[in-house]
């Protein structure tokens, strides 16, 4: 402060601020100087002129009037009050500006003004004759800056070129005509008025009095006060239309924004400024030049968008004034419109009035009313009961009949509205879909809610069905009724159909999408516990496996897909919640023809029934033999439709897995997913969040279905097979003559219905949840996608866990029956025991061989063949290492025929050995059994496996065997027998053991005596035997030569080179 | 807060082109956008310590603005950007603002440039809108004399602009 004042005494110039500087506190040098600076420049202004920018200011301020007289003082001010912007600001507060059109209309004028400087331009070249008028056109004038140009100009001499460029000129004088006119009338106005005003003060105008009484009485009579008395007096206005689409009519011409203001202005100004004087209702000119509601209402619709563009003081007052005019004019039509309303009086007064107030503001107050006191919503015979759909139906359902009948009733009540809509307002559509905003809300949901909440106590089944059903019974509702058409807002009734279903079921939406979720659950949780609890049941009578047949398998499932396909295709309403006892009581043994003509005449089922289709369906060979041996124990319900024939054909067939799994079961499963997904997908076409919602849910009823039928059915199916296999023990088995080995007969049934399942879950994904778009099969995150490959893996794993333990126990089998069946006499017709090897060891190995396992039967069956070899031993001749070349030697007993086998080797015992037919034939149905049921690189390993046991199996027999000369062809048989059957596998490798070992079958044949040299070189040639055996294997194979202790030395000798080395 | 409470009780001092220097609170400068931008750009203390002057403004008017502006020192502050719409609708002019303003038209002149300079647009708005008033009603001639206006029209122009506006004639 001080440091200021001592600066400012210091003097101007650089000095004083240098010395402030250096006063001033560290950094503000800068600062310092600026003020300074600031200090020393003087104002030599000072005469209160206000400047050009302050003017502009204060003309926004003015008045119409004030301001164009404002314009007459100078020419500067002119400039400013007829500039441009400061009208089309007033045009545009009004909504009257069109930018684009103001453009399109600049670029007309100056196309045209072009031309007409070309042709000014030729004219001049071509006589010159005019060459005065011709210099008036100035190209490249703006338009901006012509009607300046044109008021400069002297008015007496009409302006030559305007005609060219606007009709400005004309335009003008007929403003000016218009204006004239109009000051005279208004003139006429305002004289009577005030004559009317002392004639009311005077009592004398009976007119007025009754406009007052009427006003408070009956809103007829207020409007028939309302229309002018002055009537009589000489009406001023020759032409009203103009006046009351002056508004409309307006154009946006840039350069003429005043003239369009001004033609508004003229028209309206009066009425507006005579209206904001108004004491009364009674005072205001318009309702007197006016004579119908229809142009009263246009008018103060006009009034109001004018006052838009008053901005000078008091405007406030002025639109608070119009707005309880319009208020007051307003309620008389809306009372007027009541009445008509309670008259029903749709084509005259509703009509009328509703189209005046629709001119006035848009007609709200009206359609409120009609909403509002709208008789639908007391009408006895809409208001329907929901409780009709509980209590028509059984207990614990609920019929959706009587509210079928309710929306029909509905829909016939509101198309009836709509026309009325029509006929009485001027913008139906809006009108007609806020009615149905009031009906959604009082009446459906009013309908709706109690339904849902009393089904929803009652039973999950009832409220899932009851919710889905009138959901789409309101949308079908909100879609068919035929509202009117919009043509401004052309929205689709199918979208306002959605969004107001949803309205109405927004509230129930969650509670629906997971009680549909739980109610699936459950069901499906009560279907499998029911079936294992029946099973248990059944436990107890013996569980009876069962070989089925195994024909034509794939054409069996394949058809039996097709139709299932069918079904899924289906809607849902048409489907049978699965058979429950029908008419057709007939045995389900009659599969094919029962099947189609069941099918045919069900009636339920509506797909195309084509009897060529069905009639291959049924392997007539099979299904009598089935149902034979089964002695149908088939439940005895007979199939209405295709697929539940089909399916009881299939679970006949499939009989020996019921303990494990059932396909019906799955089946059922299926089918509830499928009437759980039917429902809540009707949800997902509204879009949005809430089909979201139901998409999601959808996608988890998929999801829920697999885990139960996955988890909690075929697993435990599965493990229970693969338990069997394992406690599989053929010596446990009585009789081995089925030809299969039963659990794994059962468990390969299995496989083949688990990949039914499968192929049935995969059917069901693609047309339930792909094709509707639910589930999007190439989102790998998708949750139903995800199930359904959890739930492929699983089965694959059970299968290959199964298969695992199947090949094992058919090992078991293999070799049980290789040690139960096969003869010692098989390869060794002439049963001439070797001295040194004794009975005791054979069945001593044989024991070793079979396991600790063995069991009593096992002891049982290998000693008595034990005691079979004694006998033999010691009725045989024990000295004589026979030949095939030494005919007729001593027999013994028991191998009488295959003795006589050797003597004359006929034709009919070349053949394979029983036993081998046996192993051959057990080991190919098992195989043959999987084909088609898993893949096929499931099915490679699974063979390959099979062989190479078998294989090994084989090997580990044959070293068990004693193998004479004679006895080799028999065994040779039996090789190319095993050799044949695995050719057909089509495994390269292992074919490769297996001709080894056909190689291996020829050293028995070999006379080892004569040719113990060449015998020699087979043992040793590795190259025979492709790699499969190695010598030392040949030589201990070659062991097994019945006379192997005489020709032993022979071979070693051939084999070392050596004459004699230990003997 | 305590930042705001120290504002409070600053004062800033004003100096006229005549050499007066009035101190006011700094919100109550703050008024004034020309000196709230310039207390802002120059920091606290350069103008703390040292008059601002204002060589547009006389010594009279300066405490006239300032009487107005102690006045309207609770006015919510003014945005600078919401004026885009500068044909937004008057408002009425305040009772206080009205007998403010009853200054012969030289001091009410004053006072308009003096907020244009100061940049305080409420005071300029209610000088804009006296003034308004002023011609409101008013004969061209009338409004030449109010505002030193040279008519350059010959009569038959003026005769002219009249006609073409008659529209506007008052009702």
């Amino acid at each position: 402060m001080s440091n200021f004042k001592r600066a400012s005494m210091a003097g101007a110039g650089s000095k004083s601020a240098s010395s402030s500087a250096a006063m001033a506190a560290g950094g503000n040098n800068k600062n310092g100087s600026i003020l300074n600076a600031l200090r020393a420049t003087t104002m030599i202004d000072s005469k209160p002129v206000l400047p050009a920018e302050i003017l502009v200011t204060i003309l926004d301020y003015l008045p119409v009037s004030d301001l164009l007289r404002f314009a007459r003082t100078s020419r500067r001010m002119r400039e400013m009050v007829y500039d441009d912007t400061r009208w089309v600001a007033r045009l545009r507060s009004m909504g009257v500006w069109d930018e684009a059109e103001a453009r399109r209309r600049f670029e007309e004028v100056m196309k045209r003004r072009r031309e007409a400087a070309e042709r000014a331009e030729r004219e001049r070249l071509a006589a010159a004759a005019a060459a005065g008028r011709g210099q008036h056109v100035i190209p490249g004038q703006t338009q901006h800056l012509f009607p300046v140009l044109q008021q400069q100009q002297p008015p007496p001499p009409p302006p030559v070129i305007t005609t060219t460029l606007f009709d400005a000129g004309e335009e003008e004088l007929r403003r000016k005509r218009i204006a004239e006119e109009q000051q005279k009338r208004e003139q006429a106005i305002r004289e009577a008025a005030q004559r009317r005003a002392v004639e009311e003060m005077e009592g004398l105008q009976d007119g007025f009095e009754t406009m007052k009484v009427g006003g408070a009485t009956s809103g007829g009579g207020a409007l028939g006060g309302l229309l002018p008395t002055a009537a009589q007096q000489k009406d001023p206005f020759s032409d009203p239309e103009a006046l009351l689409n002056v508004i409309k009519n307006a154009r946006s011409i840039r350069g003429h924004a005043r003239q369009e203001y001004g033609k508004i202005y003229g028209a309206l100004a009066p009425f507006y400024f005579d209206l904001a004087k108004a004491k009364s209702h009674t005072d205001p000119v318009v309702f007197r030049v006016f004579r119908d509601p229809e142009r009263q209402a246009q008018m103060l619709a006009n009034l109001r968008t004018f006052a838009k563009s008053d901005w000078a003081a008091g405007w406030r007052q002025r639109e608070e004034k119009l707005a309880t005019m319009a208020g007051i004019f307003e309620s008389a039509v809306l009372h007027e419109f009541e009445t008509g309303y309670e008259f029903w009086d749709v084509d005259g007064r509703m009509h009328k009035y509703a189209h005046v107030l629709d001119l006035l503001n848009g007609g709200t107050a009206a359609v409120e009313l009609f909403i509002q006191k709208h008789p639908i919503f007391s009408d006895k015979e809409v208001l329907a009961n929901p409780m009709d759909c509980v209590n028509q139906a059984l207990a614990d359902d609920v019929t959706l009949e009587p509210s079928r009948r309710f929306f029909e009733v509905l829909t016939a009540k509101v198309n009836e509205q709509a026309d009325i809509i029509q006929r009485v307002f001027p913008k139906p559509a809006e009108v007609f879909w806020l009615l149905m905003g009031k009906i959604r809300d009082d009446i459906l949901t009013d309908y709706v809610t109690p339904l849902f909440d009393e089904t929803h106590e009652r039973s999950l089944a009832a409220y899932v069905k009851a919710v889905s059903g009138l959901f789409e019974q309101t949308l079908q509702f909100f879609r068919t009724v035929n509202a009117p058409k919009d043509e401004k807002n052309p929205k689709e009734q199918g979208a306002l159909a959605k969004e107001f279903a949803l309205k109405v079921f927004e509230q129930h939406l969650d509670l629906y999408l997971a009680d549909e979720l739980d109610y699936f659950t459950q069901q499906a949780e009560a279907e499998v516990g029911e079936w294992e609890k029946k099973l248990s049941e059944q436990d107890a009578t013996a569980e009876s496996f069962y070989m089925g047949s195994f024909t034509n398998r794939q054409a069996d499932k394949k058809d039996f897909l097709t139709s299932f396909k069918k079904v899924v295709m289906m809607p849902v309403s048409v489907l049978p919640s699965l058979p429950l006892g029908s008419p057709f009581a007939s045995k389900p043994a009659v599969t094919p023809t029962t099947a189609t003509t069941a099918a045919a005449n069900g009636g339920e089922l509506q797909a195309p029934e084509n009897p060529e289709q069905s009639r291959p369906v049924s392997p007539s060979l099979a299904a009598p033999g089935i149902v034979d041996r089964t002695g149908s124990p088939l439940p005895d319900k007979a199939p209405t439709d295709e697929l539940a024939a089909k399916a009881a054909l299939m679970t006949s067939r499939l009989e020996g897995i019921k303990s494990l799994f059932s396909i019906e079961v799955a089946l059922s499963l299926v089918h509830n997913a499928k009437s759980s997904l039917g429902r809540a997908a009707v949800f997902i076409q509204l879009g949005g969040q809430a089909g979201g919602e139901a998409r999601e849910q959808c996608e988890a009823i998929f999801v829920a279905l697999l885990r139960i039928l996955g988890g909690r059915h075929i697993k435990p199916g599965f493990d229970k097979a693969v338990a069997h296999l394992s406690q599989y023990n053929p010596r446990e088995v009585s009789h081995h003559d089925k030809g299969g080995v039963a659990p794994l007969v059962t468990f390969i049934e299995l496989v083949n219905v688990g990949d039914l399942i499968s192929q049935m879950i995969d059917v069901f994904y693609e047309q339930q949840l792909t094709t509707p778009k639910i589930a999007d099969r190439n989102d790998f995150l998708d949750p139903a996608g995800l199930a359904k490959k959890k739930f492929e893996q699983m089965l694959d794993e059970s299968v290959a866990a199964g298969l695992n333990k199947g090949i094992d126990v058919l090992m078991d089998e293999v070799e049980y029956v290789c040690a139960t069946t096969q003869q010692p006499t098989d390869y060794n017709p002439t049963m001439t025991t070797d001295p040194f090897n004794d009975a005791a060891s054979i069945s001593g190995m044989s024991v070793t061989t079979e396991g600790t396992t063995g069991s009593s039967s096992n002891h049982h069956s290998s000693s008595s063949n034990n005691n079979n070899r004694k006998s033999r031993y010691k009725s045989g001749t024990p000295s004589i290492w026979s030949l095939p070349s030494l005919p007729g030697t001593p027999t013994t007993p028991g191998g009488g025929s295959s003795n006589s086998n050797t003597n004359s080797l006929g034709p009919q015992d070349i053949g394979p050995t029983p036993t081998a037919l046996r192993i051959r034939d057990l080991v190919a149905s098992h195989t043959s059994m999987l084909t088609g049921s898993t893949d096929k690189s499931m099915l490679d390993v699974f063979n390959g496996e099979v062989g190479l046991r078998l294989f090994a199996a084989v090997c580990k027999h044959l070293k068990r065997q004693r193998i004479s000369t004679e006895g080799a062809i028999k065994l040779i048989a039996d090789v190319n027998l095993y050799y044949e059957y695995i050719r057909t596998l089509k495994n390269n490798d292992l074919l490769a053991y297996f001709k080894a070992l056909r190689e291996l079958s020829q050293i028995y044949l070999i006379d080892a005596k004569h040719h113990a040299k060449e015998m020699a070189t087979i043992i040793a040639d590795n190259e025979r035997f492709s790699g499969v055996f190695r010598a030392e294997e040949v030589y201990e194979y070659a062991e097994r030569r019945a006379d192997w202790y005489s020709v032993r030395k022979e071979v070693e000798r051939a084999m070392y080179g050596l004459e004699c080395v230990v003997m | 807060m305590a930042e705001n409470d120290e504002r409070a009780l600053q004062r800033v001092s004003l100096q006229s082109n005549d050499g007066q220097v009035i101190t006011v609170d700094r919100v109550v400068a703050e008024r004034s956008l020309l000196i709230k931008n310039l207390i802002e750009d120059l920091g606290d203390e350069a103008v703390m310590n040292e008059a601002i002057p204002l060589p547009n403004v006389n010594e009279p008017v300066l405490r006239k603005v300032v009487e107005w502006c102690e006045h309207h020192r609770k006015d919510p502050p003014q945005t600078t950007e919401d004026e885009n719409d500068s044909r937004k609708k008057s408002t009425e002019i305040d009772e206080w603002d009205q007998k403010f303003m009853q200054v012969d038209q030289e001091m009410l002149f004053e006072i308009i440039l003096a907020a244009n300079y100061m940049d305080i647009k409420p005071l300029l708005d209610v000088g804009c809108k006296t003034v308004a008033n002023m011609i409101k009603g008013k004969s061209p001639e009338e409004i030449r004399k109010t505002f030193n206006i040279t008519n350059d029209f010959t009569p038959e122009e003026e005769e002219q602009i009249r006609r073409e506006n008659e529209w506007a004639e008052d009702r």
